[in-house]
């Protein structure tokens, strides 16, 4: 007897044998559809989902129920990744280059974006990265600007909200203020590959000074 | 390997912004001319090092200089208020921004890194679909079974020579037009002949020139090059037996091929005894 079952045990069936992520209203859907009753609200929804997870903590289980994408997906915990990761060996995906990193950023947070903004924000062209981000569906066509040349505009995907953890973009982290970033000393790290790549290649700069970014720049401090 | 360092990791903003964190400049009152200069004898370094990914290193000189210019006439923007305006201003914003986009990337691998230690259903299929199609688009099938083929015969070549290796620059034996000349008259013979049989028991000059003199014959449409599936070897066929039989002389090789083409023993490899 269907009726005979609790939210928390339909919602986890469903969760369990989802591979995306299910939303609130999706899950009370489908208990209406097969109780015939009527339609659980989604805060009722949500209250069974923070039940199941307490439930989960309490009994030590190596999963729990993420808020991903606008839906719920069952996961792993993290601190049981070691062996997740070991069984699927061959398909980890790579990191993602900075330069991915960083247009996925900029359309994150500015979307819909055009290209010419990404490209004004990063100083480069980002034609590559873009197309790439686009076949990764990570970044989706949102239309195009009324501006001159009516120039694509691109957003994220849901597939960006899952692969990052995000349940919406209200959830992007907040941007730093740049006096706060400055005065960052983890700032530094990258310019210094910078001035190892000129020492190993023995390519004698004058004005970079080999010994690293710490030394002052005596004879010409200004600023 | 450098390069890709260069390329993935530093841009433009990058190097303003090293050169900025590096002197504790105030970013707000940059000394342009300065950082103008620095900025380009830094780019002629990095010309050397990488030709591809400098231009827009040079825009953002470019666009230096022509701030430095700018501060030394005198100011004719005004802003709404009639104040002169800053010509390091529009810079200084978008230096600004671009600072708070790096961090937001930042976060955002953070968060990535934190998200990929749960695994969710259906993740071991969904990738391997990925990583095929990435594999799929990113090669180029045909030519890169024809270089492992390549790879092959000369590594099946190298296993018979068991001295070392001698550093010497050993004078060329073989041209490209030679062999192009030793192909044509062979598939005057047979219409097909595997590469393996072209090279039997020669030299890696002349396997390596044969090679070339396949390529160009295949450019100029006088062959038809067939890769078989395990891309060991690879069959060579007359395409137009017309043009072989003619008595029309050989296209040139084009001047980048022929550079290259008069093939030696590879510099620091074996040397040909």
């Amino acid at each position: 007897m269907p009726d005979d079952h609790t939210l928390e045990e339909a919602a986890e069936a469903i969760l369990f044998a989802a591979d995306e992520p299910v939303s609130a209203s999706h899950i009370a859907r489908i208990m209406a559809d097969v109780t015939g009753h009527s339609e659980p609200s989604e805060d009722d929804i949500d209250a069974a989902i923070d039940r199941l997870n307490a439930a989960y903590e309490e009994h030590g289980r190596t999963f729990v129920v993420e808020a991903w994408a606008g839906g719920y997906r069952m996961v792993t915990r993290a601190s049981f990744s070691s062996f997740a990761k070991a069984f699927y060996v061959e398909e980890q995906e790579t990191n993602l280059s900075r330069s991915l990193m960083e247009t996925l950023a900029v359309i994150a947070y500015r979307q819909p974006a055009t290209r010419p903004e990404v490209d004004f924000v990063r100083g480069v062209n980002s034609d590559y990265a873009i197309r790439k981000l686009l076949k990764m569906d990570l970044a989706s066509v949102e239309g195009r600007a009324d501006s001159v040349g009516r120039p694509l505009l691109y957003g994220t995907t849901d597939r960006f909200l899952e692969q990052f953890g995000l349940d919406a973009l209200d959830d992007l982290p907040t941007l730093r203020e740049v006096e706060d970033l400055l005065d960052d000393p983890a700032f530094d790290d990258e310019r210094a590959k910078l001035l190892q790549l000129d020492r190993e290649e023995g390519i004698s700069v004058d004005m970079i000074d080999a010994e690293g970014i710490d030394a002052s720049d005596d004879e010409d401090s200004s600023g | 390997m450098y390069r890709v360092e260069l390329e993935q990791f530093e841009g433009p903003m990058d190097l303003l912004l090293f050169f900025i964190k590096r002197d504790e400049i105030d970013i707000y009152d940059i000394p342009i001319a300065r950082i103008a200069d620095e900025y380009l004898t830094y780019v002629r370094v990095m010309e050397e090092i990488d030709l591809d990914g400098v231009g827009d290193f040079i825009y953002m000189a470019a666009l230096l200089i022509n701030i430095k210019a700018r501060m030394l006439l005198p100011s004719q923007d005004a802003d709404e208020e009639g104040e002169a305006v800053d010509p390091r201003r529009e810079l200084v914003e978008r230096l600004l921004e671009y600072v708070r986009f790096k961090e937001a990337a930042d976060q955002l691998s953070t968060r990535r890194e934190r998200r990929r230690e749960h695994f969710v259903r259906g993740d071991a299929s969904a990738d391997r679909e990925r990583v095929e199609e990435s594999h799929e688009v990113e090669v180029d099938a045909s030519v890169f079974e024809l270089v492992e083929a390549l790879g092959r015969v000369l590594e099946a070549d190298e296993d018979d020579d068991e001295s070392e290796p001698i550093h010497e620059v050993a004078p060329l034996e073989h041209t490209v037009e030679e062999q192009q000349r030793y192909v044509v008259e062979r598939l005057r013979r047979d219409s097909q002949v595997s590469f393996r049989t072209l090279i039997r028991g020669e030299s890696r000059g002349f396997v390596i020139a044969t090679f070339l003199a396949l390529l160009e014959l295949t450019r100029q449409q006088h062959l038809r090059l067939r890769v078989a599936e395990r891309a060991s070897d690879f069959s060579v066929e007359a395409r137009d037996d017309a043009a072989l039989q003619s008595d029309r002389p050989l296209q040139q090789v084009p001047p980048g091929l022929q550079g290259d083409g008069a093939v030696g023993p590879p510099s620091g490899r074996s040397g040909e005894e």
